[in-house]
């Protein structure tokens, strides 16, 4: 009993974690068709960022999400002016989407080089006082670093909820995404929403990547894995379907969890590619896909 | 108002208008006549700001239009309802009408703008809370004259309105918008496939074949224009003998 407790514990922890790592990937998708393929890539970059306030200023991770969020924000402006807002000029979406697969391939390598120049290719995490610590809760061990990631990650989820449906800002995001022309027509500046939401969807990567390297860590070319993760969640959440995403990290992670108990750790992986074939193969809109 | 003057616009290499030249004052309900691939739509896209034009010029009280984008188009007071409707079907009633309202100055007289739109269509505020696209073909129509008039403009460009409307649902917009431009001023250019319609609501009215303009003046002297007739009423000259 005491075992199964731990293991939804341990799901719900790695879960909030999964679905924040997929939340940046999920909005520019979701409403630009932008594939970014370099989306772990950023996870790791908003690590670094982190690891390095700590390390120079012992600045703590959770205390460093703000600068994290700005830094990221802004790389994200650079990454649409220079790199995405070029494909907007494709004949269709499917071109698209292929395209800004290919462009952000791409970036993954610079990116990477780059990070190992200045951050050396060790393996690197953040060892705060508190970090292993754990809280007891009838019997049920949580880590403080993992609940704080699930403070952060439903914080974070809240923030954009309110965004994007209450705040002008928000409602031109959804207006350009259903119909763009459409919402140039009305008068919204499609170009500066889409590059605002590049700036935020980068951001969710930084935040995200904190909260990896204060409970795992992260190395210079270990972001294809997470986003293998954010990709799994994204379509599990159903393309398009932001709120959705942390309730698919969720799911995620506890099965997830639920396989390390029955087959063991080495084969976490495999079950994730599992899951993702599954849901393609019987729910290709998502898990959460509302019915028309 | 509106002076276009000797445009040529190409979907890549292709040309869809030829030296085209139109001007539409104020006050006026101007309506472009064309039959399906006329150009009439690209027409319209091109004033809002959707296609560049390759030459020629469009001014819109002597500011230059065709070198700006759509969003700065609106700004300046030309709002579009454009074909098939293109309301955001997952985003409510309400929404939509606050996304017509997204330029500063509209912004800030929303909720006046708003009551003005109920007014008009008491059904859109009924409906103020569903979701855009569980609305009837009707409502949606209303839906997008009523987006576009929530950024108050000079003037309202209106791509195929009546398509796949009843009868009596286009008779009461076409009553609505002539309401609009008496009491409020309100210049309205019309793309209208329903050629009889068109002429009855308008006051001057341009044909278009083949991407460049043919024929021109009073809507009621094109009414009775024979070429007209047959062209675009289905009425030959023997059934007007007769």
């Amino acid at each position: 009993m005491e075992i199964i407790l731990q293991t939804i514990a341990n799901g719900i922890l790695v879960g909030a974690l999964y679905g924040l790592v997929a939340l940046g990937l999920g909005l520019l998708m979701g409403a630009m068709k932008f594939l970014n393929i370099a989306h772990g890539t950023f996870i790791i970059l908003g690590g670094y960022i982190s690891f390095w306030l700590f390390t120079l200023w012992g600045i703590d991770p959770f205390l460093s999400i703000p600068v994290v969020i700005i830094a990221m924000f802004l790389i994200g402006l650079v990454l649409y002016r220079l790199a995405l807002s070029p494909l907007l000029k494709l004949p269709n979406i499917g071109m698209r989407i292929d395209t800004s697969m290919l462009v952000t391939f791409g970036l993954i390598w610079v990116l990477d080089n780059v990070m190992t120049m200045l951050w050396t290719p060790d393996t690197r995490t953040i060892m705060t006082s508190y970090t292993g610590e754990t809280f007891r809760f009838f019997g049920t061990r949580f880590s403080i670093t993992g609940l704080g990631g699930v403070g952060v990650a439903v914080l974070v989820a809240i923030a954009l909820y309110f965004i994007l449906i209450r705040t002008y800002f928000g409602k031109h995001i959804r207006a350009a995404t259903q119909d763009a022309e459409a919402a140039s027509l009305c008068g919204i500046n499609v170009h500066r929403i889409y590059l605002f939401s590049s700036g935020i969807a980068i951001a969710l990567a930084g935040v995200a990547g904190v909260i990896v390297i204060s409970t795992y860590s992260i190395n210079a070319s270990g972001g294809i894995s997470w986003l293998l993760i954010a990709f799994v969640v994204m379509i599990l959440a159903g393309e398009g379907n932001i709120n959705a995403i942390i309730p698919a990290g969720v799911i995620f992670g506890l099965l997830e969890a639920g396989s390390v108990l029955v087959v063991g750790v080495p084969y976490r992986q495999a079950i994730a590619l599992l899951v993702f074939i599954v849901v393609l193969m019987f729910k290709p809109q998502g898990l959460f896909a509302k019915r028309e | 108002m509106l002076n276009i003057s000797h445009i040529n616009v190409y979907y890549g290499d292709l040309q869809a208008l030829w030296d085209v030249s139109l001007i539409i004052e104020n006050g006026e309900i101007v309506t472009l006549l064309g039959s399906n691939g006329a150009g009439k739509s690209t027409l319209m896209k091109t004033i809002s700001g959707l296609l560049k034009i390759r030459t020629g010029f469009i001014d819109f009280d002597s500011i230059r239009l065709d070198r700006l984008p759509a969003h700065r188009i609106v700004e300046l007071g030309i709002s579009m309802t454009p074909e098939g409707r293109r309301i955001f079907p997952q985003m409510s009633v309400l929404e939509n009408l606050e996304m017509g309202a997204s330029i500063n100055t509209a912004r800030k007289v929303r909720k006046n703008t708003l009551n003005g739109i109920y007014d008009l269509f008491p059904i859109l505020k009924e409906r103020a809370k569903q979701m855009a696209g569980t609305l009837s073909g009707g409502e949606q129509q209303m839906l997008a004259l009523g987006r576009a008039l929530m950024s108050q403009p000079k003037i309202l460009l209106i791509d195929e309105m009546s398509l796949g409307l009843s009868p009596i649902l286009v008779q009461e917009l076409c009553r609505v918008i002539q309401g609009i431009n008496r009491s409020r001023k309100l210049t309205v250019f019309l793309v209208e496939q329903d050629v009889q319609l068109a002429l009855s609501m308008a006051h001057r009215g341009y044909v278009i074949e083949n991407g460049r303009i043919v024929d021109q003046g009073d809507a009621k002297l094109l009414l009775a224009n024979t070429r007209i007739k047959e062209a675009y009423l289905g009425i030959g000259e023997e059934e007007m003998i007769n």
